[in-house]
């Protein structure tokens, strides 16, 4: 069962290297005549901070000292998320060049999305860092937790772009769907506000799958242990996923060179 | 030892969401001689290889002949793993490398070190293997300065010297090739083609698709035709 699946992942971590490799060289070419650079990006999400913080807090009748933090990292995280999800559709599409011509493994085009993606997020950790300082959150063991939840993020956005990304070069209509869809689902998840201020109602943003995603970090940074069904969740869609994820390209992989 | 075994191999060409079918469909049966059939209601698909049988062992040298669309790229990508086929067994054991499409990998925004590099990584190489082939590839392209510039500044003339110098860095077992030999000015082609004949004779199974009946006679050993899909072997004495 799944063998095919399972050697074009195990040849797809063997290519781990040259995915982060590549990452970091798309990232060097999109800002090759540009002055700042990369750090583009940390400025674009400081900018959205400070004025969606300011502007929300004030909205909300928030507490500075608590929304902006709890924004920050729920904007980075979002990010991550959208960037991924956004880019997925065309990741096979993007590589056809390589696809028709080399016998690369499948995983390795979602692999240098994540990459990439990952590489977009560790500048945005800087905004979260500066926050973090102007804010400080109370330390604890809560903290240690911040890196598995980052793997779950992680390990789930892995298999959304692997999935995501079949679709999308089977169905053309998947990408604009998505980019229809990626601003409403901003609002609907709880990067601005979070699941419990929704008291009763909270049980609506748990039907979000984001939600999971968002709070598996936001909350340990914020010196906050998670509830245990929100790792249940996590873990679920991590199984799940990977499952369906193995499934589509034991069944599909023959056909990926003629759909791109 | 390098072998290539097709069993009985039938490989179909979806092409997904096609309007006008009907019509499409007759122009293409007319213009590219492959063999259409309707797969699903939306869904047509071209039987590029239909039973194909040979196979191949060290020290062949294979010439592929048949007119446009008779599926000859098709043929060198089932062998290189990459059209996986409908029916049938495609084994393969070797390393491959196809020179089909070049430049794989490449991003003109970045430089022409940073360009071999990246090729490299995608034909399969090691960051080692490639830093070791540098000097060899700086040499062939004579490019000198220009690698240090982003390949966007290059002319075509250059970026096809840098590819296809990427491209025959590595020696592989399996060689698949599809007419490659007409790029560059004359001096440029001239050394391409030298470049080529070593790594042919190096080479364990040699396939090349080409119109050119003068290169596949100087290059090849057996002469492959393939017509709809199709294979036949003709003898060379013949050709």
């Amino acid at each position: 069962m799944f063998s095919y699946a399972i050697s074009d992942l195990r040849r797809t971590l063997a290519m781990l290297p040259v995915a982060f490799y590549f990452a970091r060289s798309d990232l060097k070419a999109r800002y090759q005549r540009s002055v700042l650079g990369p750090l583009w990006l940390v400025f674009g999400t400081a900018i959205g901070v400070t004025g969606l913080g300011l502007l929300w807090s004030v909205l909300l009748h928030s507490n500075r000292a608590q929304f902006i933090p709890s924004l920050t990292v729920g904007l980075v995280v979002w990010q991550f998320i959208s960037g991924t999800v956004t880019e997925s559709s065309r990741t096979f599409i993007n590589n056809w060049l390589l696809i028709r011509n080399l016998s690369i493994p499948f995983g390795f085009y979602p692999t240098q999305l994540i990459m990439r993606q990952l590489v977009n997020f560790a500048h945005n950790a800087l905004v979260i860092l500066v926050v973090l300082l102007i804010y400080p959150p109370p330390l604890g063991l809560a903290q240690l937790l911040v890196l598995p939840g980052l793997l779950l993020v992680v390990g789930n956005l892995w298999w959304v772009a692997l999935v995501l990304g079949m679709m999308g070069a089977r169905f053309r209509d998947l990408e604009p769907l998505i980019g229809a869809f990626m601003p409403l689902l901003f609002f609907l998840s709880p990067v601005i506000y979070r699941p419990d201020q929704l008291g009763i109602k909270s049980v609506l943003a748990w039907v979000n799958p984001f939600s999971y995603l968002i709070t598996v970090v936001r909350d340990p940074v914020q010196g906050v242990v998670p509830a245990a069904f929100v790792y249940a969740g996590a873990l679920g869609m991590l199984a799940g996923g990977w499952l369906f994820a193995l499934w589509l390209l034991q069944g599909r992989h023959k056909r990926i060179a003629f759909w791109v | 030892m390098a072998h290539i075994v097709f069993d009985n191999v039938t490989l179909q060409y979806p092409i997904y969401n096609s309007k006008n079918m009907s019509l499409r469909n007759q122009l293409a049966r007319i213009g590219t001689g492959g063999t259409l059939s309707q797969e699903s209601s939306d869904i047509v698909a071209v039987t590029a290889l239909n039973q194909v049988n040979f196979e191949l062992r060290d020290g062949d040298a294979i010439g592929l002949v048949g007119h446009n669309g008779a599926g000859k790229t098709t043929l060198l990508r089932a062998m290189a793993g990459i059209y996986k086929p409908i029916a049938g067994k495609v084994s393969i054991e070797g390393s491959t490398s196809t020179i089909i499409d070049l430049g794989a990998g490449m991003d003109p925004e970045l430089s022409g070190y940073e360009n071999i590099l990246r090729m490299g990584l995608m034909l399969g190489s090691s960051r080692q293997q490639m830093d070791a082939r540098t000097e060899d590839i700086e040499r062939f392209t004579e490019l000198g300065d220009f690698l240090k510039v982003p390949v966007r500044t290059y002319s075509s003339g250059m970026v096809m010297r840098l590819m296809f110098a990427v491209a025959t860095s590595v020696q592989p077992e399996i060689l698949l090739i599809d007419e490659m030999f007409s790029t560059g000015d004359a001096e440029f082609q001239k050394k391409a083609r030298s470049r080529m004949a070593d790594l042919i004779d190096a080479a364990k199974i040699f396939v090349f698709a080409s119109h050119d009946p003068e290169l596949i006679r100087q290059f090849c050993k057996r002469v492959f035709r393939l017509e709809h899909g199709n294979l036949s072997e003709i003898a060379m004495t013949w050709f």
